[in-house]
């Protein structure tokens, strides 16, 4: 006894530290506990990223939970966790765990179901410790029933094979292997889907663009550019919005290579990169034309009738000696004093104000702001007995078009694939083996079945019911 | 006169009615009331049929579109999915339980706020259909029949949800005959419960169609997304609680299958799977902002 514990200390001491201590991380992944731990971490902190708003700027985490907890959710990474390194560790681990397991539990399970196969290994008495077992004692001598029970097994598809020592006859039965590995090939599935979004993060990006009609946009990591042509929004009758549209013109070089019309739901794939329309809006600092109207300083009223002026337009003001150019907009005019300049505070239209160049003759005479909501807050024309109104305007809508370049999603379309197939091995396909023994007893047959299945005992009972009543029918 | 009300109105009653027979069939033990509450439910099931399909020649679009259409096809799914447990098994008494949850489905349906319920052509995101389909259908001028990754997102969804549900009664009535069963007491309501281990094994069953269903579900609902929003998955709150739900069952399974956690803990997972169901359902839809915030 001694001997044999030295024996192990040998052995023990043998072993190079990076091999013990390799062995002690293999033995870590290879548990179904780790496997049930990290799936439960997984979900559970999952709902931090669900309830606390994710990539926010860091005042917004000030202003909702204050500032021990802002500095808590920022250390953490709970602004971004799903992007965090510790999730990714945790799926680092998922993914170490499923490979051991494969590893550890795939080889055995292959060679014990091959080596199953053979109807000599058995003896009766294992019949007895199935799940479901039943003897008969059938009428007709034992060739006969042999033959019979061989036709039953085969009527409901089982594989069979057989063998006679003893003046008995061993058969063993089964259906279903295959879908005993369902879960490895699911498995395999979830690694090809984690590595389809690897390779998504490590070589693709995401990128959005505002474009207006006319114009180009280029496109990051490719030799060739997009421009959009059209944009347009259809309604339903009820005025709600039905759909809407880009029309995109590739170019290549110099060359038109390609056009086609996007919509929501119906992206550009054009060299890898997927250009989706995601949003529209109204354009923050450009209109496409304004209406204005001359008035009378004195007495507020009209001077001839509204005009309108086209962007980047000059114009004479019918009835006037005054021309006009329609130089800038903003949609929600803010002055910035510290470095003089004009700009918008938000993209939308609270506070809509233009620039314009007034002329007289040849001679640039002003350029103020005119305000849509506050007519005549500064006089337009200084030196004049007219002054300038700003009534209306057509805005310009921009196409929000949203880039994305990602190299994996075949890999994780393929992945989802496999998944699916496994699944319906693993839940759908039952393995199911019977074991059966036939021998004579005294006059009649003698038939003991015995079933195990992985999965549902429920079929394998319906099953050993119908081939049982099909032996008996004979 | 919109029929899809007066079928829902129907329904109602129906599930009332099915739920009072099936408790019926339970405490009495009559063959004759459990035959009728069979019947009853295929009845229920016919007239949720129809509330679906009368709904989507209302609105012109596969009846998947808000939370009221939604949660009608929960309460088919889970009619149907019940049915064909209970032809397959041949018992009946978890149709007191999966018919009693019908009801209240269908009741929280009615109690939903108007602006959940009513009949709204899609908005552009949720116009989704497969080309080949509408190039098919339009031959025949039916190219609004057509559906898409969207429609069967919401199909296969929904059928995990009813198998989870199913679950969730079988795990509650389990809980009940488990306690029974190892105290040794007797109470002839609870005696009629079929077998705890059958129960049990059930219960399973039932989460082995609604795991992978989900997993379609939650797939389906990528590819959609890949031609929606941009990117096959985006972290919305609902594909997040779907992953959570998922989870869950991943665990369920892992600890069942392979350790042999049945009974008693094998319940409780259920449980609590079916807690993250409905909140995934409800839960994102009322509390958390996100693109799935329309149903």
């Amino acid at each position: 006894m001694q001997e044999k514990v030295n024996e192990v200390a040998v052995t023990r001491s043998e072993r190079v530290w990076y091999q013990t201590v390799g062995s002690k991380v293999w033995y870590f992944f290879n548990s179904l506990t780790l496997t049930i731990f990290v799936l439960m971490t997984l979900a559970g902190s999952s709902i931090f990223g669900t309830v606390i708003e994710q990539n926010q700027q860091a005042s917004q985490y000030f202003a909702a939970y204050g500032e021990k907890w802002t500095r808590v959710i920022l250390y953490t990474g709970l602004n971004d966790m799903y992007h965090s390194w510790w999730f990714a560790a945790l799926l680092g681990v998922l993914t170490m765990n499923i490979i051991v397991c494969t590893f550890e539990r795939f080889p055995p399970k292959w060679k014990g179901l091959l080596a199953n196969k053979s109807p000599e290994k058995f003896e009766p008495r294992i019949i007895d410790k199935c799940s479901y077992h039943q003897t008969l004692n059938c009428p007709g001598d034992v060739k006969e029933v042999r033959e019979r029970v061989l036709a039953a097994f085969k009527k409901k598809r089982f594989k069979v094979s057989s063998s006679s020592r003893e003046g008995g006859h061993y058969f063993y039965a089964r259906k279903g292997v295959i879908g005993r590995f369902g879960s490895d090939v699911v498995h395999i599935s979830l690694l090809l889907i984690l590595l389809g979004a690897m390779v998504g993060s490590y070589y693709g990006y995401k990128d959005f663009r505002i474009v207006y009609v006319g114009t180009n946009m280029t496109v990051p990591e490719t030799d060739f550019e997009v421009r959009l042509d059209k944009f347009w929004i259809d309604y339903y009758d009820t005025g709600q919005i039905r759909q809407y549209n880009s029309l995109l013109t590739v170019i290549e070089g110099e060359e038109e290579v390609l056009t086609k019309q996007i919509w929501v739901n119906e992206p550009l794939f054009y060299k890898g990169i997927r250009f989706y329309q995601s949003s529209f809006g109204n354009a923050w600092d450009r209109i496409n034309s304004a209406n204005m109207v001359l008035v009378s300083k004195k007495t507020r009223m009209a001077e001839g009738s509204e005009f309108t002026v086209g962007w980047n337009e000059v114009k004479q003001i019918p009835g006037s000696r005054y021309s006009i150019r329609l130089a800038g907009y903003t949609a929600d005019f803010a002055y910035d004093e510290r470095n003089n300049t004009v700009f918008s505070q938000t993209a939308e239209a609270n506070n809509p104000a233009i620039s314009v160049e007034v002329y007289e003759g040849e001679r640039l005479v002003s350029t103020p702001w005119l305000f849509l909501k506050y007519p005549g807050i500064f006089p337009a024309i200084p030196d004049s007995e007219y002054d300038l109104v700003f009534t209306d305007y057509r805005g310009i809508l921009y196409s929000g078009i949203s880039l994305n370049k990602d190299p994996g999603t075949n890999i994780v379309w393929l992945g989802t694939g496999v998944m699916g197939l496994g699944f319906i091995l693993a839940f759908f396909v039952f393995h199911r083996r019977v074991w059966v023994y036939v021998r004579e007893n005294g006059g009649s047959t003698e038939v003991k079945l015995g079933g195990l299945t992985n999965k549902n005992n429920f079929v394998l009972e319906k099953d050993i019911k119908e081939i049982v009543e099909n032996i008996n029918a004979g | 006169m919109i029929l899809s009300l007066v079928f829902f109105s129907f329904s109602f009653a129906f599930y009332i009615l099915t739920a009072l027979l099936y408790l019926g069939n339970w405490v009495f033990q009559k063959k004759w009331l459990g035959q009728l509450a069979t019947s009853m439910a295929v009845v229920a099931l016919f007239s949720t049929t129809m509330i679906l399909i009368m709904r989507a020649g209302e609105s012109g679009h596969a009846p998947f579109s808000n939370l009221y259409e939604s949660m009608v096809l929960f309460v088919w799914a889970t009619n149907l999915g019940y049915l064909m447990m209970e032809y397959k098994y041949k018992f009946k008494t978890a149709g007191a339980f999966v018919m009693s949850f019908e009801f209240l489905a269908m009741l929280s349906a009615t109690m939903l706020p108007y602006r959940y319920k009513s009949v709204e052509p899609l908005n552009p995101a949720l116009q989704n259909k497969w080309h080949w389909m509408v190039d098919l259908f339009s031959r025949f001028g039916l190219e609004k029949y057509a559906i898409g990754w969207l429609d069967f997102h919401v199909f296969t969804t929904f059928i995990g949800y009813a198998a989870f549900a199913i679950s969730f009664g079988l795990a509650i009535m389990f809980l009940l005959k488990n306690r029974y069963e190892t105290r040794g007491r007797n109470n002839a309501l609870i005696g009629s419960l079929p077998e705890a281990r059958m129960i049990d094994e059930l219960s399973y069953r039932a989460i082995a169609w609604g795991f992978p269903f989900l997993a379609v579900g939650i797939v389906t609902g990528a590819i959609w997304a890949n031609s929606a929003w941009g990117a096959y998955w985006t972290w919305d709150p609902k594909e997040t609680w779907s992953l959570i739900t998922w989870f869950i069952y991943a665990a369920y399974l892992h600890a069942r299958v392979t350790r042999g956690w049945r009974g008693r803990k094998a319940a409780y997972l259920s449980i609590a799977g079916f807690l993250a169901v409905i909140f995934l359902y409800w839960g994102v839809s009322f509390v958390l902002p996100g693109l799935h915030a329309y149903a």
